[in-house]
């Protein structure tokens, strides 16, 4: 069929489509293979339809366009309470989700990061737990995500080229003694590929990038899924609550609509994939007689275990210009540190990813609250500077949740979800072991100055609805389907019972592509 | 508060300018600012002290909410001006320019090309 215009609409009480809520790496990606596989799909997305070209290179004018700023409040001991206490994460309100300002590092999760609790045994606070798959079961799906988003190193395409941050931190890195460095493998185009162009560096990646040399759902997968003519995209609506019927199947979803109206579209299957805060947040506005605690939540387990990774990053100043704002701002990995150790004085691993941010961005989080000669000093320097990321595995703790704040209401009249974090001995004993190696590697390329950046508001959410091989551990089963309810499937990295130590978009789209596939079994079967 | 003197005073005045505007809009900044500067003048006017004692001054009152407004004011405001960005090296968007793939994304001349792994 060819694509249609305006949009297919399928009618409020056809409770013959499937629902899927959240358009990002792992909603979007999954609309697009169920509407391939021949089933009907209403999109729901809370942010607004934007294109490519109507994205904004300015970072803060940006976030304000693309970032999910509804309200949000935090507790707990990290550093986000007190730095940044209403913007626990910075993920995206837009068609495309967090796809549109991600930066596109691809690396798959390895064997052990699956089965954290026999690789580790027991560890005082955390709530460890293995994966009911492994690395083998989703390797064919990773095999796939690469080739669809035209990963680099892979499928014959090329790797990034160097660029000037990436020449500091790769030599600095082999100087220091580091074997695994490389520009890595990313979701943009080297060369033109699948009617994308190649990048031209212009140095933007959480503005969105105006180009599409990026995959995206918003550019990629959606279209793909509109030329079916099966789906139905329904920006700036806002679910607010999963129905069902009396013997506990999921029957809809309330949203709110652009005009504020509550709308209520009947599903035959529900998938929520709306990052790990608000996934966990919908489902414990889901209240009912059946479902008191919230739906799907018998295990007690929704919204416990959020992790968002390790997270820091170090900066330095050199006696040379950098400028290391050209370019694609993380192309460049070094991998040697994502071992297993518990040597380190750590369990888990780490990796060094490149990481650039503009002056408005830098001289927020470089000293959260700085002022005066010193620092104004400092961001003189801007130029001569050079910066990675350090993104590495942080433990589940059942006391790390999200969960409603009774006392704080949006504007759709939901309570809005609190995000509470105690950073774990082990966690604060990796991000040190991480700074220590950040500033090796600087040092190594002499360095001036090095600056440890405490963890800002991540991007990374997950665990807030963990995969468990039994009922009781956790949320949903190996296809992301809730144990509790056979027709609701969670499609985001809410279901990551561990947080491994890797970005987690290509894992979240290999995910997907596994849970269309059983969903599109189980319709054929009868058994949804 | 972010003291760069190559700078025009008119980057600063557009700190003042913002507040003016959050003033306007909500009275909650209006109040803090009202209460943080009489506290400010409750003295010698803040205006009229050396610079010395104005940092000082300053000093005094940081995290407070007041201090904080006009902190994360003037922190957003002073770098996301152009002429910041001019002053810092920084020469932000390039799209329109065709990016920086042929305008130097990879110039850095002091070091080479760090060998790498597959």
């Amino acid at each position: 069929m060819s694509a249609q215009p305006d949009g297919r609409r399928f009618a409020a009480d056809d409770a013959d489509v499937i629902v899927v809520i959240g358009s990002g790496a792992g909603g979007g990606t999954l609309a697009n293979e169920l509407c391939q596989k021949g089933a009907k799909v209403v999109l729901i997305e809370a942010g607004k339809h934007h294109q490519p070209e109507d994205f904004i290179n300015d970072e803060w004018a940006s976030l304000n366009q693309l970032a999910w700023l509804d309200a949000r409040t935090t507790s707990g001991s990290w550093r986000i309470a007190a730095e940044f206490p209403n913007l626990p994460a910075w993920t995206c309100k837009t068609v495309g989700g967090t796809t549109v300002h991600w930066a596109g590092c691809c690396v798959r999760f390895k064997d052990w990061e699956f089965r954290p609790r026999s690789e580790h045994g027991p560890i005082d606070g955390a709530s460890l737990l293995d994966w009911p798959i492994s690395l083998s079961d989703l390797e064919p799906y990773y095999d796939t995500a690469e080739y669809r988003l035209g990963v680099t190193c892979t499928n014959g395409i090329p790797a990034p080229p160097a660029n000037n941050n990436f020449k500091v931190m790769g030599n600095g890195a082999r100087r220091a003694g580091y074997q695994g460095v490389s520009t890595g493998r990313m979701a943009f185009n080297t060369i033109p590929r699948d009617g994308r162009p190649g990048t031209i560096q212009d140095g933007f990646n959480y503005q969105g990038d105006k180009q599409r040399a990026h995959w995206s759902t918003l550019t990629v997968e959606i279209p793909r899924a509109e030329q079916t003519g099966r789906l139905d995209l329904r920006p700036e609506s806002m679910a607010v609550r999963i129905e069902h019927d009396g013997s506990g199947q999921v029957t809809g979803v309330v949203y709110v609509d652009a005009e504020g109206n509550e709308q209520r579209q009947k599903a035959r299957v529900v998938c929520v994939a709306c990052n790990a805060i608000e996934t966990a947040r919908l489902l414990l506005n889901s209240v009912s007689p059946l479902f008191p605690d919230g739906l799907a939540n018998s295990s007690g387990q929704v919204g416990r275990n959020y992790m968002r990774h390790l997270t820091g990053s170090v900066f330095a100043t050199f006696g040379k210009p950098v400028r290391m704002y050209r370019g694609e701002t993380m192309a460049g990995i070094v991998t040697d540190e994502s071992r297993n150790d518990p040597a380190r004085g750590f369990v888990g691993g780490y990796y060094m990813q490149l990481l650039s941010l503009g002056p408005s961005f830098l001289s927020t989080f470089l000293r959260p609250r700085a002022w005066g000669r010193d620092f104004a000093a400092i961001m003189e320097q801007y130029d001569h500077m050079a910066g990675m990321w350090l993104v590495g595995e942080d433990l589940p703790q059942q006391g790390n949740r999200v969960t409603l704040n009774r006392d704080v209401y949006d504007q759709f009249g939901q309570p809005v979800p609190n995000v509470h974090v105690d950073d774990h001995p082990n966690d604060t004993a990796m991000r040190e072991h991480a700074y220590a190696a950040g500033e090796s590697v600087y040092g190594a390329v002499d360095a001036l100055r090095t600056f440890r950046v405490s963890p800002y508001p991540t991007t990374h959410n997950l665990g807030t609805a963990r995969m468990s091989a039994r009922p009781e551990d956790g949320v949903v089963n190996e296809f992301g389907r809730a144990h509790d309810v056979p027709n609701l499937f969670v499609s985001d990295g809410s279901v990551m019972t561990s947080s491994a130590a890797a970005n987690p978009t290509l894992t979240i789209v290999a995910l997907a592509l596994r849970q269309a596939e059983h969903i599109e079994q189980q319709l054929k079967a009868g058994a949804l | 508060m972010y003291p760069h003197d190559a700078l025009p005073d008119d980057v600063y005045a557009r700190v003042g300018e913002k507040l003016a505007e959050a003033a306007r809009e909500e009275p909650e900044a209006a109040r803090t600012i009202e209460d943080g500067v009489s506290a400010l003048d409750a003295g010698p006017p803040f205006a009229e002290l050396p610079a010395g004692e104005q940092l000082e001054a300053l000093k005094g009152i940081e995290g407070s909410d007041f201090f904080e407004l006009v902190r994360s004011t003037a922190v957003t405001e002073v770098y996301s001006d152009q002429r910041t960005w001019r002053l810092v090296g920084y020469e932000g968007p390039s799209f329109d320019k065709g990016g920086y793939v042929t305008r130097g994304f990879d110039d850095l001349d002091w070091l080479g090309d760090p060998e790498t792994a597959s």
